[in-house]
């Protein structure tokens, strides 16, 4: 040991700095200088990059999802709600701090959720630790009420609250009304783009769909701070959601429901499993009613339908996932001879007057083309033809008129345009021409027998077979056309839009696409044809007198065969209507999938239709 | 008296304390309970003062046995807290026994090597022994922190007490040799924390989530600091036991590299003071007591500052006069007055001798070292 050498003289005494104090006092200033610049790079160097996490930990970007607009009937009945879901949220930051405990909290937690308790621990473990993780979505009522009087025991977890949509009568409403579903992957990108959250509900088909936009609203946000276990402690900033706009479609939901019913009971009668009925308002082109069957359970979509229940769906051989309305492609049959009608009448082929052969079959070029009946109908005009649906009489006028002026009449009709209604996949049908045919043929030698046009083809476009096809929607657009003496209309399925607040922000217009190129006198004549066939002598009548409804109106059936040509082909049977006679309001079409015969199968479904609109016609003029 | 006292070293552990009030406030603690314990730290800073420290050698056995009787009761009457058996109630106080173990031990330890003048092998492994029983003790409660402290007090005690080369050697190698075999030793959780800070990020939430978010908080400060009650992370909670081991960062955050730098130099500034105090002591136990003193803080502030910026890894250790806790400001304050009254009663240059303030020196027979000169 050092010899501290003793200090004398002055009154304080001068401390002796022996070596191993000196010593310590330097390993005091080395540890404080070590510790100053240890300090000096977190709070300097890193500084910034630090205060930035503790950002992170402490703000937190909260998306107030906007309620979806609610869809109403046109006289406002509400045809799906907005019902809420509860979801198990667990900041992982927020849990019990103390290894022990936060495996206790883990072990409940999974005894609460019913998720594996590894699955749980890996998922949080996993996760951004300040964000919330969803642990369990769509919690049952039950599970969420147990869980809520847990709460206190699992800091860092909470309940939230998002909602969903619920349709009431998706067997009814589900093909108009589509649904709503999770994005998928391959969308994810693009509504990203457009401001949607990765877990966020958007309409996939129908109006849900269609009216996307008005339905989906503006979510809001908010700049939250938050503590270390997830719960907010200040509002820093918010921006209030905007929900969606409230859409009234133009159905009427009795006549939706009726509709439904009346087809549902006329296919169970003949033993037929799909089928399609459109209505519409003649005057501005509004659906009133619009049904596929079969139907399928919407709501099953909304929460991510599982893979059984999708596979059912799918190879279902019904396809009730096909909306037959809007998207299913037949052929016409005779529902098509008012086409063919008006262009020889325009064209002055025929007059109203003129009379032709209704032989049992014509022969053109050594081929055999039959009518319906076996024998000689006689000689009539055009409003008597069509009225008998004498397929001879019009393969003449056909054959008069040509294929590419039948096209055009056919086009002005709305034959082979898709309609541009409120929701996605409308098929467009389709008109023939020869030069179709030569595209269509797939035979390089384009002047072949399967390439070329043949005057086979032209005569049988005229009763609405060869290659044209229509859908039930486009069935109803062309009668509509008809009673309202030849405009074309738009057809739609939004009546009027109401923003959040009530406002009315857009109201349906009706919108005339293009005149039928037809004189008022031709399309009467045709009218008549349509008049004469709902009434004595003819058997049609049988049904409105049978269901009590006055035969005042217009109709035609079709039944038009499918899947090639020759004698003894499947066919669907067809069924256009529209009432009353001189100021027409409805304007109908019914399909009835493999139907053989459309006088019987139907036009009793069209009846039924036109019963309950005329009982119940007060409650649709009011609006 | 008031004239010999070390006013400088007042002012720092008041300027110490008052901050320590401060921080404890904005942590969110019971910062008028910290009061108190300031209140009465002070008043037994005072006593401590005005007590002749010299007197400490003949209570200094009993000193001993108190504490062994209060560690050993901490075993089988203690409260558990955080996974470790610390506190004992004494009439309705928590109290800590490891806290007061530290300044115990730097009494006890001073007496035993102030009976003689240079520290022969008997005399430190005396040392040794003496300081082993309550490490022991304290260790299996476990409290990794305070064991620390009291190596580095007894480590600090032998340096400054004369210990030679080879034995301060034989000391360093016996640690260094035992630290491979340290996992082993170490509770799951102590293990866990030294893999931890060897990678904070294999344990986001559970030991390292601590240090994660006292680095955060640390470094958010910048150089001037988010202001007083302003730190995010302490004001929201991200900082683990914010009032007491964490302090450090809550304070840190709201006042900056600035407030951080003065926080150190005031404590060097105290450090040197209380060697200082060594450096007038009037006699061997003296000077001991302030190099115990001064081993005491030293490494507490390494420890709790180190942990808290992520240089050293988590271990229990308040940052003396600052951290909540009353018997921690308590056993400083104490500590403190202890040097105050080892300066008050320096070397008078006046005289050859200090003068014995009572008998009981003589009685004692102990041996000053100048007498021996």
């Amino acid at each position: 040991m050092s010899e501290l050498p003793l200090q004398l003289g002055g009154v304080a005494p001068q401390p002796r700095w022996s070596l191993r104090l000196t010593a310590a006092a330097t390993l005091a200033v080395l540890v404080i200088g070590l510790l100053a610049v240890k300090l000096a790079q977190l709070q300097v160097t890193d500084g910034s990059r630090l205060a930035a996490m503790a950002q992170a930990n402490t703000i937190r970007h909260l998306v107030l999802e906007a309620d979806r607009g609610i869809i109403y009937d046109r006289h406002g009945a509400p045809l799906v709600e907005n019902s809420p879901v509860w979801s198990l949220v667990v900041v992982p930051a927020g849990l019990t701090p103390a290894a022990r405990d936060r495996a206790e909290e883990l072990v409940l937690l999974a005894r609460l959720t019913g998720v594996a308790e590894e699955k749980l621990a890996a998922q949080l473990l996993n996760a951004d630790p300040f964000a919330p993780a969803t642990v369990k979505a769509n919690l049952s009522q039950a599970d969420e009420l147990a869980i809520n009087e847990r709460l206190p025991e699992l800091p860092g977890a909470s309940i939230a609250q998002r909602s969903i949509r619920r349709y009431g009568e998706p067997m009814v409403f589900g093909h108009v009304l589509g649904y709503v579903g999770p994005i998928d992957p391959s969308q994810v990108k693009s509504l990203r783009a457009a401001g949607y959250q990765a877990d966020e509900m958007v309409g996939k088909v129908g109006v849900e769909a269609g009216l996307e936009e008005l339905l989906r609203g503006t979510d809001g946000w908010a700049d939250v701070e938050v503590d270390a276990r997830g719960q907010v402690k200040r509002v820093l900033e918010t921006q209030a959601a905007v929900p969606g706009h409230a859409v009234y479609l133009s159905l009427d939901a009795a006549l939706q429901r009726s509709t439904a019913a009346s087809l549902a009971a006329g296919l169970a009668r003949d033993h037929k499993t799909a089928g399609a009925s459109v209505v519409i308002d003649p005057r501005t082109g509004e659906v009133l009613a619009m049904i596929s069957l079969p139907a399928y359970d919407t709501n099953l979509f909304t929460r991510g339908i599982s893979q059984a229940d999708f596979s059912r769906l799918l190879n279902d051989p019904d396809k009730p996932l096909l909306n037959r309305a809007i998207a299913g492609q037949y052929a016409p049959g005779s529902t098509f001879k008012m086409v063919t009608a008006t262009a020889g009448l325009q064209e002055g082929k025929i007059t109203a007057e003129t009379l032709l052969a209704c032989p049992p079959y014509i022969n053109v070029n050594g081929w055999i083309y039959h009518n319906w009946a076996s024998y000689s109908l006689g000689r009539m005009n055009v409003a008597r033809a069509l009225a008998t649906s004498c397929d001879t009489f019009f393969y003449q006028v056909a054959s008069m008129v040509g294929d590419v002026t039948l096209a055009r009449y056919a086009r002005a009709y709305g034959f082979g345009t898709a309609k541009a209604i409120e929701m996605p996949g409308v098929t467009a049908g389709l008109v023939p021409d020869r030069i179709w045919k030569q595209l269509q043929c797939g035979v390089p030698d384009l002047n072949s027998d399967e390439c070329r046009w043949s005057e086979g083809d032209t005569i049988t476009f005229g009763i609405g077979q060869s290659y044209l096809l229509t859908t039930p929607l486009n069935q109803a657009v062309y009668v509509a056309t008809l009673a309202n003496g030849g405009h074309l209309l738009r057809p739609t399925l939004v009546h009027e839009v109401r923003d959040a607040s009530g406002r009315v922000v857009q109201t349906q217009k009706a919108e005339v696409t293009s005149d039928v190129p037809a004189s008022a006198g031709n399309i009467q004549s045709v009218r008549e044809g349509m008049r004469q066939e709902i009434n004595p002598p003819y058997h049609m009548n049988y049904w409105f007198r049978a269901s009590g409804v006055p035969a005042d109106g217009g109709g035609k059936t079709g039944t038009a065969q499918w899947g090639g040509s020759g004698l003894d082909l499947p066919t669907h049977a067809w069924f256009v209507f529209f009432a009353p006679y001189a100021q027409p309001e409805i304007a109908l079409s019914v399909f009835v999938e493999r139907g053989e015969l459309s006088e019987v199968q139907a036009a009793p479904i069209g009846v039924d239709i036109t019963k309950f609109y005329r009982d119940n016609l007060s409650s649709i003029r009011r609006q | 008296m008031i004239r010999r006292l070390d006013r400088l070293q007042v002012v720092l552990a008041a300027m110490l304390a008052s901050l320590g009030v401060m921080t404890v406030f904005s942590a969110r603690a019971d910062w008028q309970r910290q009061v108190v314990w300031v209140i009465a730290g002070a008043a037994i800073y005072v006593a401590a003062t005005t007590f002749d420290y010299r007197r400490l050698r003949t209570v200094a056995p009993a000193l001993y046995g108190g504490m062994m009787l209060m560690l050993v009761g901490v075993h089988l009457v203690g409260h558990t807290a955080l996974g470790a058996r610390r506190w004992l109630a004494v009439s309705g106080f928590p109290l800590e026994p490891s806290e007061l173990s530290k300044l115990v031990l730097v009494v006890v330890l001073g007496a035993y090597l102030a009976r003689t003048d240079r520290i022969g092998w008997r005399a430190f492994a005396g040392a040794l022994g003496l300081a082993a029983a309550p490490a022991c003790l304290v260790v299996t409660q476990p409290d990794l922190g305070t064991t620390l402290v009291l190596a580095a007090v007894t480590f600090g005690m032998l340096f400054l007490g004369g210990a030679r080369p080879v034995q301060l050697g034989s000391v360093l190698t016996a640690a260094v040799v035992m630290v491979p075999s340290l996992p082993n030793l170490l509770r799951g959780y102590q293990q866990r924390r030294l893999e931890v800070f060897l990678n904070p990020s294999l344990d986001p939430l559970g030991a390292g989530y601590n240090l994660i978010q006292a680095r955060i908080a640390v470094g958010s400060g910048g150089m001037f600091g988010r202001g007083w009650l302003h730190g995010m992370q302490g004001q929201l909670g991200f900082i683990p036991e914010r009032a007491t081991d964490f302090v450090f960062a809550t304070f840190a955050e709201e006042f900056g590299l600035l407030g951080s730098l003065v926080l150190l130099t005031l404590f060097g500034t105290l450090l040197i003071r209380v060697l200082r105090s060594a450096g007038v002591a009037s006699d061997r136990f003296g000077e001991l007591l302030a190099g115990g003193v001064f081993a005491m803080i030293l490494v507490q502030l390494l420890e709790n500052v180190g942990m808290n910026i992520g240089l050293l890894p988590i271990a229990g250790i308040p940052l003396p006069l600052i951290s909540y806790g009353g018997s921690a400001t308590i056993t400083t304050l104490a500590g403190l007055g202890i040097v105050q009254s080892v300066t008050v009663r320096r070397r008078r240059v006046v005289h050859e001798e200090p003068l014995p303030i009572n008998g009981q020196e003589s009685l004692l027979g102990t041996i000053t070292r100048r007498a021996q000169a």
